[in-house]
């Protein structure tokens, strides 16, 4: 017991509430289900300011300065926590916030339940014999089984309308059936989100606020710039990673400073390695965060409620274009304008080489606007097809399921998350290798080519 | 054949073709960088880096289609 309890306990809280909050979302409405995490949040700060406080007023050190200090730190914490919920009392629903609410006080009335439990005679009798207690279990199974059906059809006589009530559009499951099925009865849900359309993707915290206040304009203005404020987020992920990790660089690396000193030291040898020392060292820093910053935002999508940004076009062609004019840029700049136009005409030097420029000069135009098109539609195609089979295997895993009325399906889905992790990380290598390439293009080939040769005479 | 039945028809049809053409393609760049690295054991990571881009080029190809799958099927 102590302070290592309220540990557990608000490890446990943050699970159940999760798991509560995110059926609700599911099964009643997205509001409700986003006032239900919000209790649960409210609720273990609360706990933890109030743990705070206690420590602080009856700690050894109840009459020194800090202990004063961190007292007070926490009334006023106190003081804006109840301003909040006061807050999210007026705009959320208040029985669902209070139902999140009382999720951390349930968790501490169960483990505290337990623990007497455990001492008990009667539960040290069940775990003496494993047989025992596994037929016990069995049969409470069994029951539990044989009741259900009579449960869910008690529950849905009393209540026939409560399987329509659910005004959500679109979970993850069987979303596309019901926009084709029954347009009448939720025609007011699919107006309001009437621009959706498509195949959808699993819900990320956006959608599901948005989906939360469907008439609210700051939920609409989130929808509708998502992809934005999610590569903003992996952009600041990645500084802060940086960050920590070179702010207090030492010549005997910490764990994180370590890790990400190798990530630089093997990009860095990596691009030399196709650039040459020549020209490779300027464009390094470039190439470089482009693949840390690809990679992160393919893998971000396979944390829970996030999405990957790369699973919109729009982010990947405004990749692609960044490398199509640096591309440009560094031709321009490495083989001046003259250069630049006669590498486009494919560097006529003999006569039968200057006919064929009205035939090269279109190709290599064509072949340079390729480039972009290709890198883009490659990467969005790549990281947003394994969206969609990990959405395919989870709607399967749900309806295999669903003759059970189960609120969970069969997790189906695993092994494509391991595929996915793969994809995500050779997309990202792939584009940065093919922009590595259209810049070595651009570079000058012949003294590249000579340090290459020698190069390899050591 | 109206036009929402060509499409249910050619969209999957037109995906299983670009399967089958990037999956040979796929065949013989592996087949031709594994029969490289059995040759030169020692060049693997040069082979391995183009093949993977070669790869990544062939199975654009596939991924051209899904995208157009994607963009056409809403108007199944």
């Amino acid at each position: 017991m102590g302070l290592e309890f309220l540990q557990r306990v608000r490890k446990s809280s943050v699970w159940a509430g999760a798991v509560v909050a995110l059926l609700i979302a599911r099964y009643v409405t997205p509001i409700d289900g986003l006032a239900v995490a919000l209790g649960v949040a409210w609720s273990l700060v609360n706990l933890s300011l109030i743990q705070l406080m206690v420590v602080a007023l009856t700690g050894p050190d109840r009459r020194e300065v800090p202990g004063l200090r961190r007292a007070l730190l926490a009334s006023a914490g106190m003081a804006g926590l109840f301003a909040v919920g006061a807050v999210l009392l007026v705009k959320l629903p208040p029985q669902s916030l209070l139902w999140g609410f009382m999720v951390p006080l349930a968790v501490i009335v169960l483990k505290a339940g337990s623990l007497l439990l455990l001492g008990t005679r009667g539960w040290k009798r069940f775990i003496g014999d494993p047989r025992r207690a596994a037929g016990i279990l069995v049969a409470v199974g069994l029951a539990v089984w044989a009741a259900s059906p009579l449960w869910v059809g008690a529950q849905e006589h009393g209540a026939p309308a409560a399987s329509t009530a659910p005004e959500s559009p679109a979970g993850e499951h069987g979303a596309a059936t019901r926009e084709h099925g029954t347009p009448s009865e939720h025609g007011e849900a699919t107006s309001a989100h009437g621009e959706e359309s498509g195949p959808q993707k699993f819900p990320n915290v956006i959608t599901v606020v948005s989906r939360a206040f469907p008439n609210a304009e700051w939920a609409h203005f989130l929808h509708q710039f998502e992809a934005v404020i999610f590569s903003a987020l992996v952009a600041l992920l990645v500084i802060l990673v940086c960050w920590l990790a070179t702010r207090n660089a030492a010549l005997i690396p910490r764990p994180l400073q370590n890790a990400v000193e190798y990530l630089v030291e093997t990009l860095n040898d990596f691009i030399l390695g196709i650039l040459g020392p020549k020209h490779g060292p300027r464009y390094v820093p470039f190439l470089g965060t482009l693949f840390i910053y690809i990679l992160a935002m393919n893998l971000f999508g396979l944390i829970p409620f996030m999405d990957s940004p790369t699973s919109s076009l729009n982010v990947t062609v405004a990749l692609a274009l960044v490398v199509f004019a640096y591309s440009q840029f560094i031709g321009i700049k490495e083989l001046g304008i003259v250069g630049y136009l006669d590498h486009l005409a494919g560097s006529p030097r003999t006569p039968i080489s200057w006919m064929l420029v009205p035939l090269m000069l279109p190709i290599h135009i064509m072949g340079e606007l390729a480039k972009p098109i290709s890198l883009s539609c490659r990467l969005f195609g790549n990281v947003f097809g394994e969206d969609m089979l990990l959405v395919a295997f989870v709607t399967l895993g749900i309806t295999t399921l669903s003759f059970m009325h189960s609120p969970i399906g069969l997790p189906l889905q695993l092994p494509f998350l391991f595929l996915a992790l793969l994809t995500g990380t050779l997309q990202a290598l792939v584009f940065t290798v093919l922009s590595t390439i259209y810049f070595l293009l651009m570079l000058p080939h012949d003294d590249h080519g000579h340090e290459g040769d020698a190069q390899h005479a050591h | 054949m109206d036009f929402h039945a060509a499409l249910g028809w050619g969209l999957p049809v037109g995906i299983g073709l670009a399967a089958i053409g990037s999956g040979i393609g796929l065949g013989g760049i592996g087949n031709g960088a594994m029969q490289a690295i059995g040759r030169q054991p020692e060049a693997t990571g040069k082979i391995q880096l183009a093949m993977i881009i070669i790869a990544a080029l062939a199975e654009a190809l596939t991924i051209y289609a899904f995208v157009t799958m994607f963009i056409l099927s809403p108007r199944i």
